[in-house]
């Protein structure tokens, strides 16, 4: 077994590649985040619809993300999408940085397919007597979904929405197979120019869990600060 | 003793048994009774799936064939991606490497390399529509190549200014050539050609530049120090090239007759040192 030497790894060009992959990580995550969140509850409370054709459309993209693996996403979201485009735009995306923008699409299409499953696990935990309640009060649908329903679902939706995120953090290196400069990719660069692939390999291991840890840590401390507190029947 | 101690005793003394049961690979292969061989499997004609027969064939593999013939073991191919070569190889998942492996200087620090095999170069493919006639147009735009390969530092030391994005195949980066996400596509001229023949009447929209980006010398790989089982191999390759079988090899999947067209072959296979 050769020897174990991070120090060439620790300095220079390879330093500056390894941290370039780790910003791209990141952003792909925070900007995943942003925008599968929403997108991820809009899909809940259309599953959770009183409209069943609209439950019909949420319920089949739900199915339709989670069966398919997220390499074929990227990849789908790489090669075929952007295909289908008008040219114009298409040439404008190809000019800019097309490889993490369909790796951000990929990882928002599925990671919001999980979270609204999320979402509307904690809308179900609310007890029925709570929405009997408020629409005997007068409410509409909507008002008992936004004053009633929605505050309380919340916080017992957050430490799975925590884990999701984890989740999105280490999704985020299946974006090397599209040429997405993230961390995974930065690595097997720097490994084939030092040929310090167990080191490399080391480091961004180190990282991923480092980050995963903190998103760990962010969801206890939620959870002791805010815990999901069971409606009265 | 500390149990941190005890755990590093025994992880020393494992690493020293290995070395001792690894001392010598030819013994190994001869006594395992098969020669474990990586190849890339998406480079055609180095080594490739045979649509017709499922199996992984070409001048690289054949050679790999001779090899293990002459050392009367089983030839067992497996399939490596372009950047696993090297860690595959050093961590003994393979005993040789046939995988359109480029002989240069840095390598030689942590592997050990048969003669030469094959002398390729590296070029340039280019949509004829871009109006890219030179290298150093291609300051500032957009390059696809393979990921863990010697294509990327090559083009960046041509042109310092392009922006790289590679692939875990050719085939992957090539499709996104024609896409046009990248304005250029680098690779070994003789995949640049092999996949320029594949295009058909597409081919007439796309030119290959005439610098060569730089001489390839592809070698076998082994691992560092297995001084016998180099001389195998050397020794393997030496006869093919007396006997003039690997002529005909060459011939077999370069020739007049394939794809690629190569009228005359170029080398020999007599040397292992390449010039820094």
């Amino acid at each position: 077994m050769p020897l174990l030497d991070f120090s060439p790894l620790l300095h220079g060009q390879f330093l500056d590649w390894l941290l370039a992959g780790v910003r791209l990580s990141l952003l792909l995550t925070l900007f995943a985040l942003c925008l599968a969140l929403p997108l991820g509850t809009l899909i809940a409370l259309a599953r959770l619809a009183p409209f069943a054709p609209l439950r019909a459309v949420a319920w089949g993209y739900v199915e339709a993300v989670r069966n398919v693996p997220l390499l074929a996403h990227m990849l789908f979201w790489y090669f075929a999408v952007p295909e289908l485009l008008p040219d114009g735009l298409k040439a404008w995306l190809y000019a800019g940085h097309i490889e993490a923008v369909a790796a951000l699409a990929a990882l928002v299409t599925y990671t919001a397919a999980y979270m609204a499953e999320d979402v509307r696990s904690g809308l179900r935990s609310v007890p029925q007597g709570q929405w009997l309640a408020a629409r005997a009060l007068g409410l509409r649908h909507r008002d008992a979904m936004r004053w009633i329903v929605l505050p309380q679902a919340l916080r017992a939706t957050v430490p799975p929405l925590i884990s999701q995120t984890l989740n999105l953090w280490k999704n985020t290196s299946i974006a090397t197979v599209v040429g997405a400069a993230e961390l995974m990719y930065q690595a097997q660069r720097v490994e084939t120019a030092s040929f310090r692939g167990f080191e490399t390999f080391a480091l961004a291991t180190a990282t991923y869990l480092g980050v995963s840890l903190l998103i760990t840590a962010a969801g206890v401390l939620y959870q002791r600060r805010y815990p999901a507190r069971p409606a009265a029947r | 003793m500390t149990l941190t101690r005890r755990a590093l005793l025994i992880i020393a003394t494992s690493a020293s048994l290995m070395g001792i049961a690894h001392a010598d690979q030819l013994d190994d292969i001869r006594k395992k009774g098969e020669l474990v061989v990586g190849v890339l499997g998406t480079d055609e004609p180095n080594s490739f799936i045979d649509p017709k027969t499922r199996e992984i064939v070409g001048y690289e593999v054949d050679l790999a064939k001779a090899i293990a013939d002459k050392l009367g073991v089983k030839l067992r191919l497996k399939q490596l991606a372009v950047a696993a070569r090297i860690p595959e190889l050093q961590q003994g998942h393979v005993d040789l490497l046939a995988a359109s492996l480029t002989h240069n200087k840095e390598r030689e620090a942590v592997i050990d390399f048969s003669l030469t095999t094959f002398v390729t170069g590296q070029k340039v493919l280019v949509k004829k529509e871009s109006g890219i006639k030179s290298l150093s147009q291609l300051g500032g735009k957009k390059v696809v190549t393979v990921k863990g390969g010697t294509q990327e530092p090559n083009i960046r030391k041509a042109v310092s200014t392009v922006d790289v994005v590679t692939f875990d195949t050719g085939p992957l980066a090539f499709q996104a050539l024609q896409q046009g996400k990248g304005v250029a596509f680098v690779n070994d001229e003789v995949s640049l050609l092999d996949q320029f023949a594949k295009l058909g009447p597409a081919a007439a929209q796309y030119e290959i530049l005439p610098t060569n980006l730089s001489v390839e010398p592809l070698a076998l790989g082994l691992r560092k120090g297995e001084t016998k089982l180099k001389a195998q191999v050397d020794g393997t390759l030496r006869e093919l090239e007396k006997s003039g079988a690997a002529e005909q090899l060459f011939q077999k999947w370069y020739g007049p007759q394939t794809r690629l067209k190569f009228q005359t072959r170029s080398f020999k296979i007599d040397s292992d040192q390449v010039e820094g």
